[in-house]
Formats: C-alpha cells, structure tokens, sequence
C-alpha cells in the first residue's frame, strides 16, 4: 500500500486528494437542489442561470462531478491515493450500477431500433455495467460503471442531442411523451444522487469506512428529504390559503360579534376582540363574505360523539384483556381482531355504517351515524394504545396494591388506570388527530349539501327533547345531514365550475378550507405530541 | 388421523370442561344478588343488541333495564360488575368486526348472482365480473366488472410500495440506529404529523398542482395519472412503514449489536450484517402493512383519478389513471342503487378481505419474530 508509511491519525486529516472527493459530493448536492428546483419549474429548462444556459450548466456540472468521481477511482487504483479498498465493489453496487445502465440502454436502444431491440440493449449494457462493477477492485468498481453515467448525461446535454425542446412519444394508444422538462430533471438527480454515493465512498476511503460514509449519506439525505417534504407541504398550504382564510377579518377592539358567556347566573356579554368571517360565518346569500362555520362546528360535535362512544369501550376492553383474561385463544381472537380493525380502510367503514347504521337511525344520513362510524374506526386505536400503556405499568404497582388486601378492581381503579393514564390520553389524542381528517368514512354515512347555511349549524345540545313514545328521547339534530371539514374540502373539489356562484373567490375558499382542515388536525397532533413529552419528562424525574 | 382429531376432539373437551368449572367456580363464590344483576345486565344487553339488529323501536326498552341493572351492580357490586362490564365490551370490537363482515358481504350478494358466468356447463356465481373488463351501469349489457379497478389498484400500490417501501425503511434505520438524540426528537415527531395530514388535503394538493403539471409534462389528454396518485399514496403510507419497521429494529437485543460492534465492524456493517437480517421479519411486516394502507387509500385516488373504470391502454400505461377498488365507491355512492350499490359492496368485500389477510399475514411474521427472540423483547 502507497501509504503504508503514513500513520492511521495522519490518514484522518484532509489531504488533496480528499478535497476532491469533497468536492465531488459538494457538487453532487447542488445538482440535487438544482433538479428538484428545476421540477418544481422554479427554473426553466429552456432557460438560463446566471447567463448560461440551464441544459448546458446542468450538463458541466455532471461531467465534472462523473470526471472527478472516475479519476479518484482510477488514481486510488494506481495507488496514487491512499485508500482501503475491498476485492469487490459487492453486489449491492453492482445490481445498481447494473439497473441505472439498463435504464439508460434500453432508453437509448428505444431511440435507435425499438420494440424488443431496446430491452436487448439495455440487458446488454446493464450487464456489462454490473461486470464491470462487481469484477474489478473496488475502488474501480464502484467509480468508473457509476461516473460514466453523469459524463454521458453531461454530454448528452452539452451536445444538445437532448436539448429543451426534447419530445419522446412513447406511440401508446392513450397517448403519452416525454419531455425535457421531466426527463433533463430526473435524470440529473438520478445522475447526482448516484454519483454523491460513490463520492462519498471515495471520501471514505473505500473498504468498510467508505461503505458506511456512503450509505449515511443517502440514509441523511433521505430523512432531510421527508423533513422538507412536510415542512414545504404545510408552509405551502399555509400560504395559499391565509389569504382566504383572512377576507374580510377586522382586528381590534370592538370588532366581533358578541358573545355571551354564563356563568351561576351571571352573565357577561363580550364583544371579541377580532373578527374573521370565514370561521365565524356559513354560506348565505347576503353575507358579505362566506364562511365554513357549520363545517367546523359539524367536526367537533362528530369527534366529540366518537370519542365518547370509542374510548369507554376501547378502555374497558384493555382493562378487561389485561387485568382479568388469560392469554389464550380469546384474546388471540381479539388482537387480531383489532389489527384487523386497525387496518380496514376507511371506505369499507363507511360502506358498513351505510348499510348498517344509516337504515337503524331515520333511514337517511345523519351526524349520529357518522360519529358511531367513526367511532368504530377510533376504536382500535384507543384500545390498542391503551393496552399498551397498561401492559407498561410495572406488575409491582398491582403486587403492592393487592398486598393491601384490596380485591382487583380497586387495584385497577386506583393504581392501574392512573399509571396508564398519560398513554391511554396521548394515544386519544393522536388517534382523534387521524378521524378528524377522514373523509371517507363520513361520504356515505354523514355528509349533507355542499354549503350548508349559517342557520343551520347544529346545536345537539339545544335539541334534545323527550317524546311519548319509545325511544322517549329524540334529537332532531343528531338525525340530519350536516357537514364536516374533510367533506366540505371533497365537495368544493368536486363541484369545480359551479362554485363561483356561492363565493367570490372559489380558489382562496378551498385553500382556506384547506388550510382551516389541516389547522384543526395538526393541533391535536401537537397536543399529543407534547402531552407525551410532557409525561416522559415527568415519568423520567420521578 | 383419526389419532390427531381424537386428540384434538380430547382437547377442545377439556377446555370446554375446564370452561365450565370456571363458570360454576364464578357462580359459587359470586354473592346471589350480584350474580342476579350481572345476569339480567347481560341478558338485557342481548336483548338490546337483537333488537338494534332487528330494527325495533322498543330497543331502549331492555337498554334502559341494563343500565339500570348495571348502575345497581356498580354501587354493590363493583368488582365484579367491573369485570362483566370490560368484558361486554372485549366481546364487542369482535362483534364489530363480525357485523362489517356480514353486513358487507350481504349486501354484495345480489350482484354476485346477477354476475354469474358458466364455465365447463357449471354457474359460478359472481365469476364474471373478474373475467370481462366491462363496467357499464346505464347502457346495455349491464355490467359490473370489477377488473379495472382491481387494475388501477394494482398499478397504484406497486408504484406506492416503490415509493414507500425503500424511502421508509432507510428512514427507520436512520431513526433508530443512526440519528443523534437531538434529531430523532424532532424528526420522529415529523414523520408522525406526517401521518395525521388528512387525505383530502394531499388530494386536493395533487388534484390542484400535481395533476395539471404532469399533463403538461407528458403531453397527457386530461388530468389523471397512475403514477402520480401512486407517489402521493406512497407518501402517505411512508408513516405506516417507518413507525412499525422502527419498533421492529428497535427490539433487536442491544447484546447482538454491541457483540457485532465488538470485533471492528463499522455501525453500517453492524446494521446489514446484524441488525436488518435479524429484524428482517418485521421490516417485512411493516412494509405489508404499507401495502395494506395503499390499497386502501380512497380520497386522494378519488379526486386525482379520472373516474372512468375501464382499463388503460397499453395495461402498463402509468400516465393514464382510471379508477380504483376505493374511488369507485366514493364516487358513485351517491347516485347508486340496486344493483350498482351492491357491486359497490363488492368492491368493498375486496378490499375488506385483501386488507385483512395483508393484517392477519403481517401479524403472524411479528409473532414468529417475536417467537424467534424469545422472551428478550
């Protein structure tokens, strides 16, 4: 070995030859960024950046970063770098060097001779990528197949062969093409995110160290990559939709409606400090600005009436399982059952309160049926969680309790339940974050019109009323149609054109919907979330 | 054979005879007027549950006695009211289960009998709607194939478990094995939020920006892709993959790892070598569990889809999306009846069974690996 000499510290330090595998991954990031903003069509392909042509700087860059990668594999296999290269680059390697290759020579195959030839082609060429990956050292194997992909990109942008106003027909009967501005993307960030990983392999030095740099990095990657997702989807809706969301608000003393709050008979008229008519309003032919308040109000009375019906039963039914059965063929039975129920989808819930619920309640949709079927679909969650929380609390806590001489259910009464108490909350909590989005469910069982007007958001506890004759309790209001957040947001899509004759804006509306929907579902997530950090917290003092 | 049904036939004697001496065990240490409202508790509980199924409006009539008789137990009796009571309501998320079963299915079966096809001279009942692909509800011949969407479901959860399958595992690996303290705190709870944003709300981002902009990209007539709808329900199922695939590197004994760690291998070695093939039953599971929620994702397919169930052309074709076992429900219930409605059912029976042999498959690998580790979890 060249650097035999050089001790494992001085290996350490950054020398020449690693800034240029350094400087490899750094280019092969920025390509990643470039492609995604170039998909996003942040930056056109037809284009410049910075005075030079976007093809052509994508199609530089790839060539030097494919260059860079091939000459610090060719100079570690001259022993001109010092490195620890394994025999073998590895299967691994060699399946995606390999598919890469096919992909791209049955591509060019299509082009040239098509049909069946193209898969020749391509088997052809991933073939000899694979052998040429899997055969040689590694430091070889893993450089030089993965390189020459970025450099034939590279020129195949520089020469214009693939230029911006590329088109590919793919000749389908329901016809299809495609274009530069999808193929000049995905391949660069193919290109670059294959490249990065051997880069970094590079930096690493090969052999065990180089594998374990690479694959971090693409692990990395990946979870930045989720992170952004969801941080891009929420800032994205959040900014789309507050300018619907605000039509119309007034902020400052003396601008809202008042409200009167009651206390022991007293009573205290309150004029709000803000007024925001898109919540505080329903759809109605004067109103000044329309608003989805039945929605909302129709989403806290349906997860209110499905936690009361869920959480009873999914409590009880964890109490029972694992203070007083058995392990045994019933409660097999039941876990299954519950994973079962865990992972029907929502549709089949909704189908099952159609034909199950909807004929026993007024034999029409109602709210009371869309919050039981929701219940339904609540109800494995709760007890799963529950029981977990109380299979967690330590068998000594019931020991000690039943060494008072107290029969069991006092024990689960006093020490079981409220040690389980901060599990059985969050697991509520997150479970009601997940049916209050659900839209499928409450379709067939539930939902009513698509605008329903300010005078009828439901008032279920104004509308009881005791009648003669068996059921002798009757809530017209539970009975009738309403609507909920997620339907409302499913009927504005489907209604399209047509909606412009209710609101002034259809688009503000739905992403204001939108925005309201996702407002009311990340809260409980964010209550769940911290009320576990909270409880760890203080479980972790104690 | 006949050795092992008589050892069986043996068996379940015993439990049977086991079963009664608990109950008579219950009965003789259980004070007489406790033993009296739990019963009528119970039986009244039945009853009320009979004529729920029954439709009767005197239903509230035999819940209001079990009311009645449980409060009275719950003031005397607590203890063993308690334990009827949690028990009623174990026996009911199997009973719910057992109702959607028989509910679907029975409303399925017209449908079946209309779709029947005769092959070899014998009349298999609902065979039809798996050997043409026709859907057609108004013009005649009335058909109610249910190949299209069994395809576009098929083509959505291929694309979706590509998508989810990789990017959630690498994610769990990285949560549980790589990630330093501070950033598993903040990147658990992402992936978490990630799983509550409701399915309409990424529908309505892909009917809104995806959809349009990947007809422009591929010269698409119409909006509607395959491809797309699988990316989006891929995403969606990425949650699902990663908490379970998490819990199952998780349980891996540390013992294995540090013995690995012990003579030099780099975490990485450690974590293909050791840690990915001993939880591999439970990665597995975790990406069966993907699969079960793709399939049945319903409102993203429902508004990004075009809702035409016929197949695409050629059957490989991602750029065209149709229709799929759930978006066909979502989109017709509304002006379906009859027939139509019950092969909506049908639809429904599909996904319910797949789903729930996916559930109970993906149940047995966790047992197995659970077995496998013996009582070190």
């Amino acid at each position: 070995m060249a650097g035999a000499t050089r001790t494992e510290l001085v290996r350490q330090d950054t020398s020449g030859t690693d800034a240029v595998a350094a400087v490899a991954v750094a280019i092969s990031a920025l390509l990643f960024g470039l492609s995604i903003v170039a998909l996003a069509d942040l930056v056109s392909i037809t284009g410049s950046v910075a005075g030079v042509p976007t093809v052509s700087l994508l199609g530089a860059m790839l060539v030097l970063l494919g260059g860079a990668v091939m000459a610090f594999g060719v100079g570690s296999r001259l022993e001109a770098v010092s490195t620890t290269p394994d025999t073998t680059a590895g299967l691994v390697a060699g399946v995606a060097a390999g598919g890469l290759w096919f992909a791209v020579g049955s591509g060019i195959g299509n082009v040239l001779v098509g049909g069946l030839g193209a898969a020749v082609v391509g088997l052809l060429v991933g073939a000899v990528a694979f052998a040429a990956t899997v055969i040689p050292r590694e430091d070889i194997g893993s450089t030089v197949p993965i390189g020459a992909l970025p450099v034939l990109t590279g020129l195949v942008f520089l020469t214009g062969t693939l230029g911006p106003e590329w088109v590919f027909d793919l000749g389908w009967e329901q016809g299809a093409s495609l274009t530069a501005e999808f193929v000049i993307p995905v391949a660069t960030l193919f290109s670059a995110m294959i490249a990065g990983w051997a880069a970094a392999k590079a930096y690493g030095g090969f052999g065990a160290r180089g594998r374990h740099l690479g694959a971090y990095t693409l692990v990395y990657l990946n979870a930045l990559s989720i992170v952004a997702f969801l941080f891009v989807l929420v800032a994205f809706t959040v900014v789309k939709g507050v300018p619907g969301l605000l039509t119309g608000a007034q902020f400052g003393p003396g601008a809202g409606p008042s409200t009167t709050l009651g206390l022991f008979g007293l009573e205290l008229s309150v004029r709000l400090p803000f007024s925001v008519p898109f919540v505080m309003n329903g759809v109605a032919l004067l109103n000044d600005y329309q608003g989805v308040l039945p929605a909302i109000v129709g989403t806290v009375w349906l997860v209110v009436g499905a936690v009361l019906f869920a959480v009873p039963l999914g409590v009880g039914a964890a109490v029972f399982l694992t203070e007083y059965a058995e392990r045994g063929r019933f409660t097999q039975a039941v876990e299954v059952a519950t994973n079962g129920l865990w992972s029907t989808p929502s549709i089949v819930f909704g189908l099952f309160g159609f034909a199950f619920l909807v004929p026993r309640f007024g034999n029409g949709k109602s709210l009371l049926s869309g919050m039981i079927t929701l219940g339904f679909m609540l109800l494995p969650l709760v007890l799963i969680t529950s029981r977990e929380a109380m299979l967690s609390v330590p068998d000594e806590y019931r020991d000690a309790s039943a060494a008072l001489g107290v029969n069991k259910w006092q024990t689960v009464r006093s020490v079981v339940l409220p040690a389980a108490l901060p599990g059985v909350v969050t697991g509520v909590i997150l479970g009601v974050g997940r049916i209050a989005g659900e839209t499928a469910p409450i379709l067939l069982t539930m939902a009513g019109g698509t605008f329903i007007p300010g005078s009828q958001t439901v008032d279920v506890i104004g509308g009881f009323e005791f009648t003669a004759s068996p059921p002798f309790v009757a809530n017209p209001e539970l009975l009738q149609a309403t609507s909920a957040l997620p339907y409302q947001l499913f009927a504005l899509i489907t209604a399209g054109v047509g909606l412009g004759e209710n609101v002034a804006n259809p688009d503000e509306f739905r992403w204001a919907t939108a925005l309201v929907l996702l407002m009311v579902v990340l809260s409980f997530y964010a209550i769940g979330i911290a009320a576990r950090y909270y409880f760890r917290r203080k479980l972790r003092y104690e | 054979m006949t050795a092992d049904t008589e050892r069986v036939a043996s068996g379940v004697r015993g439990g049977l005879q086991r079963r009664v001496r608990q109950g008579r065990d219950f009965v003789d240490e259980t004070e007489p007027a406790a033993l009296a409202a739990v019963v009528v508790a119970v039986g009244s509980m039945g009853a009320t549950f009979v004529g729920f199924l029954l439709v009767s409006s005197l239903t509230v009539l035999p819940f209001m006695v079990a009311i009645a008789a449980i409060g009275y137990g719950w003031i005397r009796h607590q203890d063993v009211t308690a334990r009827v009571v949690t028990l009623m309501m174990t026996v009911s998320t199997i009973l719910v289960l057992a109702l959607i079963i028989v509910f679907i299915f029975m409303e399925s079966i017209p449908v079946i009998a209309y779709e029947s096809a005769t092959v070899f001279g014998v009349s298999v009942p609902g065979l039809r709607m798996f050997i043409e692909p026709r859907w057609d509800a108004v013009s005649e011949p009335v058909r109610y194939s249910m190949v299209p969407m069994i395809h576009g479901t098929v083509m959505v959860t291929v694309i979706a478990t590509a998508v989810a399958a990789p990017l959630g595992v690498a994610a769990a690996l990285f949560l549980s094995e790589i990630a330093p303290p501070m950033v598993r705190e903040v990147v658990k709870p992402g992936v978490e939020i990630l799983a509550g944003i409701p399915s309409i709300v990424y529908g309505f981002i892909g009917f809104t920006i995806l959809s349009p902009w990947a007809s422009t990209q591929f010269d698409i007539n119409g909006q509607g892709t395959y491809l797309f709808v699988g990316i989006v329900v891929g995403l969606m199922a990425l949650p699902t993959v990663v908490s379970v695939a998490e819990d199952a590197l998780s349980s891996v004994p540390e013992s294995m790892k540090s013995g690995s760690l012990a003579i030099g291998t780099t975490d990485w070695q450690t974590m293909t070598s050791i840690t990915l093939p001993a939880a591999f039953s439970g990665v597995s599971a975790a990406v069966l569990l993907g699969v079960g929620r793709a399939i049945g994702e319903t409102m993203a397919a429902t508004v990004m889809l075009r809702g035409v169930p016929r197949l695409t052309d050629p059957l490989y074709n991602v750029f065209y999306g149709q229709e799929t076992l759930t978006s066909i429900i979502a989109r017709n219930y509304g002006d379906a009846d009859g027939l139509q409605m019950d092969a909506l059912f049908v639809a429904g029976v599909i996904l319910f069974v797949t789903v729930l042999i996916i559930s109970i498959g993906s149940q047995y690998i966790e047992w197995r690996m659970r077995e496998k580790f013996g009582g070190e979890i």
